[in-house]
């Protein structure tokens, strides 16, 4: 059963309109029937009083010369009280003198008795009211009075008094449940009809419904109109808030394509640059070849040695060349998407790489990877320049070790290359995935640096992520996961690599 | 119409009021018997032992002053004294003046009177004329003529001769006659209470005219 204070509002104004009404009823009625009854009693009291007094009256020549039948007929007028049951008279040395009885055949209880003093002395008992009376001539005392009234018309009262309380209470709970409903209309309709639509609002997240306004002024009109006008500023708000966002997301959208465009400019450029710089400095390789080898006997060992410089920086601009084009056809390129075993992807790499480890004591840890959808031939330089970076930064340790796997993070395959070699500090972790960034200098460990910003292009391409790990002299670590196609890789860098 | 309850009673004065105690106590009787207690002096009436004959008539010679109003010259000539005369052999002997003195602590002057002839009754307001005046009535009843005095005789056929309230025995108790004529002419009203309870009223003139 619901507690009252969770009943509904109408429900409540009705019930408590109906207790008050029902209280002020019960309590004014019982006060009136308490007062009723009250003064019934007393004037049933004087009534009885008044005629024992008019039988004493009337007996007193019966009482004075010595003639019962002539009281008993004084007496016997009070057939026509229907409610006296009993009187007697009796002399005053105690004799009965004459008694009356409606019902021959009752007995009744002696009288109470009589307080000096006093003429007259009344008792309520068994739904019965006794009076004794005393009648005097002249203060001398001539006969006592007894009488025996039942209490009938008091019970006709009562039955009266509940008749017509019941016909009141219904009228009133008639007039209370009128008067309610037209409460309800006035406070608890409009109450209710608000409630619901801020329900409606809540749950469809609709703020152009409004609550229907009530023709009064009073709290509830001024809550209505308020919320109503409170819904018109979270629309107003709303509206002003999608505004501003299609703008911002159109600003982002125009400036993407700005970047886009730009970013594809650069990369043209950058390609048709390395493209074009390729064949003068094929020539220029070319021809200090044929120099050094077919005029060899005609140059001094100063010539030799300048000749020398040129080939290496030839060599050196040759490599960043080429590694530029790379990093720039992987912007061009599309991906083609395939099932790929990284397993065999990964065993090429190191194939390839075996030039880099000669004379070298490598130890290699390779785990099992599990087949992966993606562009093969991008994965493969993936694979190349870490491993071959990893070979080059152990390169001081006597036994490199290399451990290339795979972990599980938050459901997402991540798959890492570790050395033991020089690390960096992770101070200026962001830098080494940069074009020209490099943590080492060129005589400590050779490098153009674009290896890992071309790892970065192509994880990036596939919708994954990469990071590393590492620290001064303890090696590093290079983390990467390839995102689900369709799946935001947005959170797994972090979770990754604080799980490390 | 009498109820066992009078039958009880009626029963009880005739087989004797203290012998009766003893049958007849019912509790009612007995309540009453201590309400009366409770009443003091008409307790001590309650013992006493049943009055006799000319105690009652004694009795009913005050009482009949309570019901009978005597023309205005009269209560105002005689303001300060209430005189009952009797006439003849008196058969009272003291039993009229104890009940007079009785009265009398009520704060009202009664006073019994023997009186010798009839001429003394001048100042009477009740003559009892007694029955040794049976031969000397119709004389006696001239000479008061109209006076306002309130007869009253035990003699027979008083109140067919002129008498106004004749005492009549009906077994062992005391009755009166009216004449009801006869008190009208002396100027006397007689209350409807008293002729309630008398035996017989009568309304013809007084024979003795």
């Amino acid at each position: 059963m619901l507690r009252f204070r969770d009943y509904s509002i109408p429900r409540k104004l009705t019930l408590m309109n109906m207790m008050v009404s029902s209280t002020v009823l019960l309590l004014s009625s019982a006060g009136f029937f308490a007062y009723d009854l009250y003064n019934f009693r007393k004037r049933i009291v004087r009534d009885l009083g008044i005629q024992a007094q008019i039988i004493g009256s009337n007996s007193l020549s019966a009482l004075a010369f010595d003639d019962p039948h002539s009281a008993e007929k004084t007496l016997s007028a009070l057939r026509a009280a229907p409610h006296v049951l009993f009187a007697e008279i009796y002399t005053p040395d105690g004799r009965t003198f004459a008694g009356y009885r409606r019902d021959r055949n009752e007995s009744f209880p002696s009288p109470p008795s009589i307080t000096a003093g006093s003429a007259e002395v009344s008792q309520f008992q068994d739904g019965q009211v006794a009076l004794v009376r005393l009648v005097a001539v002249e203060g001398k005392p001539v006969a006592t009075i007894y009488i025996r009234s039942d209490l009938e018309a008091m019970n006709d009262l009562k039955r009266n008094f509940t008749f017509i309380v019941a016909g009141v209470f219904l009228m009133s709970l008639l007039a209370t449940i009128w008067m309610s409903s037209v409460a309800r209309r006035s406070i608890a309709e409009p109450i209710v009809r608000l409630a619901e639509t801020a329900r409606i609002v809540l749950s469809e997240k609709n703020y152009s419904v409004r609550a229907s306004t009530i023709d009064e002024r009073n709290e509830v009109t001024v809550l209505i109109s308020t919320f109503n006008e409170m819904l018109a500023q979270i629309q107003e708000r709303d509206a002003a808030l999608g505004k501003a966002h299609d703008r911002l997301e159109q600003q982002v959208q125009q400036r993407t394509e700005q970047l886009n465009a730009a970013n594809a400019d650069l990369e043209a450029f950058s390609y048709s640059v390395s493209h074009d710089l390729r064949a003068p400095l094929r020539h220029i390789g070319a021809f200090s070849r044929i120099l050094s080898e077919e005029h060899d006997a005609k140059l001094d060992p100063d010539a030799r040695h300048l000749l020398g410089r040129i080939q290496h920086g030839v060599n050196n601009m040759s490599s960043l060349v080429d590694g530029l084009l790379r990093m720039a056809q992987v912007g061009r390129t599309k991906l083609a998407w395939v099932a790929t075993d990284l397993n065999s992807l990964l065993k090429d790499a190191i194939a390839d790489l075996q030039p880099e480890c000669e004379g070298r004591q490598v130890d290699w840890n390779i785990g099992a990877l599990s087949p992966i959808d993606c562009d093969p031939g991008l994965m493969k330089q993936v694979f190349v320049n870490l491993i071959s970076n990893a070979i080059k930064y152990s390169r001081r340790r006597e036994i490199a070790r290399i451990d290339v796997g795979q972990l599980q993070q938050d459901g997402m395959s991540v798959i890492f290359v570790r050395d033991n070699g020089a690390g960096f500090d992770e101070r200026y972790a962001d830098k080494l995935f940069g074009v020209f960034q490099r943590l080492h200098r060129v005589d400590e460990f050779e490098g153009v640096g674009v290896g890992l910003s071309t790892v970065q292009r192509i994880i990036k391409k596939h919708g994954g992520e990469i990071w590393a790990k590492g620290e001064v002299d303890k090696g590093a670590t290079f983390y990467f996961a390839l995102a689900p196609k369709g799946r935001s890789f947005a959170g797994a860098t972090k979770a990754a690599a604080s799980g490390q | 119409m009498k109820h066992p309850g009078h039958t009880d009673s009626s029963q009880c004065r005739a087989g004797g009021r203290r012998s009766c105690r003893h049958q007849c106590l019912r509790p009612r009787l007995a309540a009453v018997v201590i309400t009366s207690l409770l009443l003091g002096l008409s307790s001590m009436q309650g013992q006493r032992a049943k009055p006799t004959e000319y105690e009652v008539k004694a009795t009913y010679l005050y009482n009949f002053s309570r019901f009978v109003e005597w023309p205005a010259k009269v209560t105002q000539a005689q303001s300060d004294s209430f005189v009952i005369c009797v006439l003849g052999k008196d058969p009272f002997g003291a039993a009229l003046n104890t009940i007079l003195s009785d009265e009398a602590s009520s704060g009202k002057s009664v006073v019994a009177q023997q009186i010798p002839t009839v001429q003394d009754a001048v100042n009477c307001r009740v003559l009892f004329i007694s029955s040794s005046e049976s031969t000397r009535l119709k004389q006696i009843l001239t000479t008061l003529g109209d006076a306002s005095v309130l007869t009253v005789s035990e003699l027979p056929e008083f109140t067919q001769r002129g008498g106004m309230v004749q005492f009549v025995s009906e077994g062992s108790r005391v009755r009166f006659e009216v004449n009801l004529a006869s008190a009208e002419h002396a100027g006397l009203t007689l209350s409807s209470e008293l002729l309630k309870v008398a035996v017989n009223v009568r309304r013809n003139a007084r024979l003795g005219d």
